[in-house]
């Protein structure tokens, strides 16, 4: 049992950053992605192979993961500067749905459909971190670091500059705000902490494949982002536990048979957004009007 | 001979078949307020949006200091000391008027700005100087979306005030304003201008005009029709009559 | 002669990408909603023919059924969650969550009433006649062109002609016109989600007898409908069918050249590049940036 649960916990830890860094884009600089997966797949394919062919040290699979994450979050940010709204999300669908095929055909870097195999465990700086405990602890640490860092930085003039552009780029603009490279550097760090989670995926599950990084993926992200409340530092939490936990408790329920739990998990989850978005787009944890 | 703060050559923008901006020769001498009056539809914001790069201007030149700053970003133009206000504020209605000014001084594009503790104390000490000239202190952690209205309007000066921009463009900054109010900003802008900020107003309300200009420029349909002191301007029959509406071509 | 078959099947599709496309541009080019949900109303419709198939029932009722099914939906989405959520000054998010939600919904709940596995409706229709040495048409292939063709008339006409297709398109450029029409928005952006929901049931029933369905098919065609709405410029129906049309073509000859994970990417290729290089799309009323 509790080896069942240091997992799980290991996983809404990783989902938790990963839902972290989603909310950077948008619920703090309005960036509406639904390619969030890619990110989290670059930065799992980057990171397995540093552990395949160089060594299997988690702050340097973290490092290269979160950079390649980081540097081809160029191709979001592009688009992010170009058009904004509707067309960003369109291209933004674009980009996760060409990146799957990337992913499976580029069977070099990413194994292709088969994907990458026998990922060995964790160490860190010499220390070996197989035992799922030692992992765990390993991830929340960084977890809490990456929290306390996105709420320094929201706090401070990054966080004011992108909520500046939020309620008037043009305002923002006249009191001197390069918006591009604001913009830009929000997409790169929401990108590069989506790559830093994948990882970390990567050593958890020992073996990646494109299953884990398709357009579902994004969508569960956003979901967690949109149920917890997007802008707020708890909320994406609250998101991850909640999705997380669904098919759990889900699979408490006498009536529903095991075959039908995903569904009823995404119908659920369906169901939570759209009566969210009615009756309380802020979120569960976020406020109307709310201040972070 | 010191340069002209702020000049403006032969500005012309045209939309489609419409001349927004015709033609248009402006100076803003140091320490003189200009005041740019007219109809509706006139040109004038059209002619701000020019000055600080918001639009590009079909034909012209835009002179700083007497240097050139046609095709300039906006934000490159505001961190060289343009700053202006707009006709509807857009204040950043989410932050507290504190983060309001704040936001206001912080240029850098990075995770964080430059220049450590001593830069960040300036900072602050620029903002509750802006939030004390405006009135604002005790609303300092208000948010600027629950303000009421001159509350709003003075701070959108308080963002000016505190960048230490030598050049504002003011957009109809006392339109509404109950006269206590309009008396205070008067005060406000006499004082900034007494600092040597230099200042160019579109006003429709013609007693702020007379009290804060020293200088009028009359635009109608995007060309600047007569420029000089106040009392010719505002005797004159010709210009009444089409501010007001009669007799237009 | 291969060229002239893909060519053919490329045609069928992309009539149906067509009429879809067209739809979500109607809906999108009056109310400005982005009406994610619209690959739900196309499966709604495509499962609605199914079972009435399943259960026995002649055709017409079939299709009649899925118009139904795929315009109440329309309905429902613009009464239930489009519209109070604009009342409170919804944002782009959260209307496109909301929508997306729903989707979701839709999805599981066919998926739990109907399975995950592909499903066809056998028609006579689909059977194919040589046409011309290597190339084979079916019937169907005449339904879909003849009836895209015949419903993309009506819907040109209805928009310019008549008083409540020019006021679908005041609706979203020009709202005090309406005012002067004595038209209410209330009715008109019902009418735009109707008729734009409309749009998708002769495609969803051509799917359903041709490729066939499945859960899933409702993103699938959301992501088809936005490429192409996008493409052929947001706000122009006529872009948005001529890009479902191309898109359509374009995949099934791409097939014959690479492999099919590639030529699903053709389309959102296309739909990224013009995101970046043209986002007005082909038609599209220039953006504002």
């Amino acid at each position: 049992m509790t080896a069942y649960l240091v997992n799980l916990a290991t996983l809404a830890t990783i989902f938790g950053l990963l839902a972290a860094s989603l909310n950077l884009l948008i619920g703090y600089a309005g960036i509406f992605s639904m390619a969030h997966a890619v990110f989290f797949g670059l930065g799992a394919y980057a990171g397995a192979q540093v552990a395949l062919q160089l060594v299997p040290d988690v702050l340097l699979a973290c490092l290269v993961g979160g950079l390649v994450a980081g540097v081809l979050s160029l191709c979001l940010a592009l688009p992010a500067l170009r058009v904004r709204g509707e067309y960003f999300v369109a291209a933004s669908l674009g980009l996760q749905m060409m990146a799957v095929t990337v992913f499976s055909e580029a069977g070099a870097v990413t194994g292709g459909h088969g994907g990458l195999v026998g990922i060995p465990p964790a160490s860190l700086l010499g220390l070996d971190l197989s035992n799922p405990r030692f992992f765990l602890l390993a991830c929340v640490i960084l977890l809490v670091l990456v929290l306390l860092a996105i709420r320094g930085l929201m706090h401070g003039s990054f966080g004011r500059g992108l909520m500046a552009i939020r309620d008037s780029e043009s305002a923002a603009e006249a009191f001197g705000k390069d918006v591009r490279a604001l913009k830009t550097l929000a997409v790169a760090l929401g990108c590069a902490l989506a790559g830093v989670a994948g990882a970390l995926f990567a050593f958890y599950m020992a073996f990646i494949n494109v299953e884990s990084f398709t357009l579902e993926q994004s969508i569960v992200l956003v979901a967690m982002v949109a149920i917890g409340g997007a802008g707020t530092l708890l909320g994406p939490l609250l998101g991850v536990l909640l999705l997380l936990l669904l098919p759990a408790g889900l699979s408490f329920l006498p009536f529903i048979p095991a075959t039908q739990i995903g569904t009823a998990q995404q119908l659920i989850y369906g169901l939570a957004m759209t009566l969210l978005m009615i009756f309380r787009p802020a979120g569960i944890v976020g406020q109307a009007g709310e201040r972070r | 001979m010191a340069t002209i703060p702020l000049s403006v050559r032969g500005l012309d923008k045209r939309f489609g078949g419409i001349a927004a901006v015709q033609q248009v020769d402006l100076d803003l001498r140091e320490g003189v307020t200009t005041a740019l009056v007219g109809p509706n539809g006139a040109g004038k914001t059209t002619l701000f949006n020019l000055i600080t790069g918001n639009i590009p201007p079909d034909a012209g030149q835009v002179l700083l200091d007497g240097k050139p700053i046609r095709g300039l970003p906006p934000h490159r133009i505001a961190r060289l000391g343009v700053a202006r206000s707009f006709q509807d504020l857009r204040l950043f209605g989410r932050m507290s008027v504190r983060d309001n000014i704040r936001a206001a001084l912080e240029h850098d594009a990075w995770f964080w700005q430059p220049g450590g503790r001593s830069a960040k104390l300036a900072r602050e000490r620029a903002v509750d100087s802006a939030l004390d000239r405006t009135g604002l202190t005790e609303l300092a952690e208000a948010r600027a979306a629950d303000l009421a209205y001159a509350e709003r309007k003075f701070l959108s000066v308080a963002r000016i005030l505190a960048t230490g921009s030598r050049i504002w463009l003011l957009d109809e900054p006392a339109s509404g304003l109950d006269p206590h109010s309009r008396a205070r900003f008067v005060q406000l802008v006499r004082e900034a201008v007494a600092d040597g900020v230099t200042i160019c107003l579109i006003e429709h309300n013609l007693d702020i005009v007379t009290e804060l200009a020293d200088r009028i420029a009359f635009l109608d349909r995007g060309a600047k029709l007569a420029e000089g002191e106040p009392q010719e301007i505002l005797r004159d029959p010709e210009l009444i009559g089409i501010y007001f509406g009669e007799g237009r071509a | 002669m291969l060229f002239l078959q893909l060519l053919a099947s490329g045609i069928q599709t992309g009539a149906i990408y067509a009429l879809t496309a067209a739809g979500f541009a109607l809906i999108f080019g009056a109310t400005r909603i982005f009406h994610v949900a619209h690959g739900a109303t196309f499966a709604l419709a495509g499962y609605a023919f199914l079972a009435s198939s399943q259960a026995g029932w002649p055709w017409p009722v079939g299709c009649l059924l899925a118009l139904v099914a795929a315009v109440a939906f329309g309905l429902a989405m613009d009464a239930f969650v489009y519209r109070p959520i604009q009342r409170d000054q919804g944002s782009f998010f959260t209307v496109f969550v909301a929508a997306f939600g729903m989707t979701i919904v839709v999805q599981s709940l066919i998926e739990l009433a109907f399975g995950r596995g592909f499903e066809v409706v056998n028609t006579s229709l689909t059977m194919a006649r040589q046409v011309m040495p290597g190339v084979y048409l079916a019937d169907v292939f005449w339904v879909a062109v003849g009836v895209a063709l015949a419903l993309f008339i009506l819907v040109t006409v209805f928009l310019n002609r008549t008083r409540a297709g020019i006021g679908l398109r005041a609706l979203s450029e020009n709202p005090e016109l309406l005012r002067a029409y004595g038209l209410s928005s209330r009715r008109l952006s019902a009418l735009a989600f109707g008729l734009g929901s409309a749009l998708v049931v002769p495609g969803a029933v051509l799917t359903a007898m041709t490729s066939g369905l499945q859960p899933a098919i409702s993103a699938q065609v959301m992501l088809i409908s936005l490429a192409a709405a996008v493409v052929g410029g947001i706000g122009s129906l006529h872009g948005a069918a001529l890009a479902g049309l191309l898109l359509g073509v374009i995949e099934n000859l791409v097939i014959s050249f690479v492999d099919t994970q590639w030529s699903a990417a053709a389309g959102f290729v296309a739909l990224f590049a013009f995101i970046l290089f043209r986002p007005s799309g082909l038609f599209g009323r220039a953006v504002v940036r």
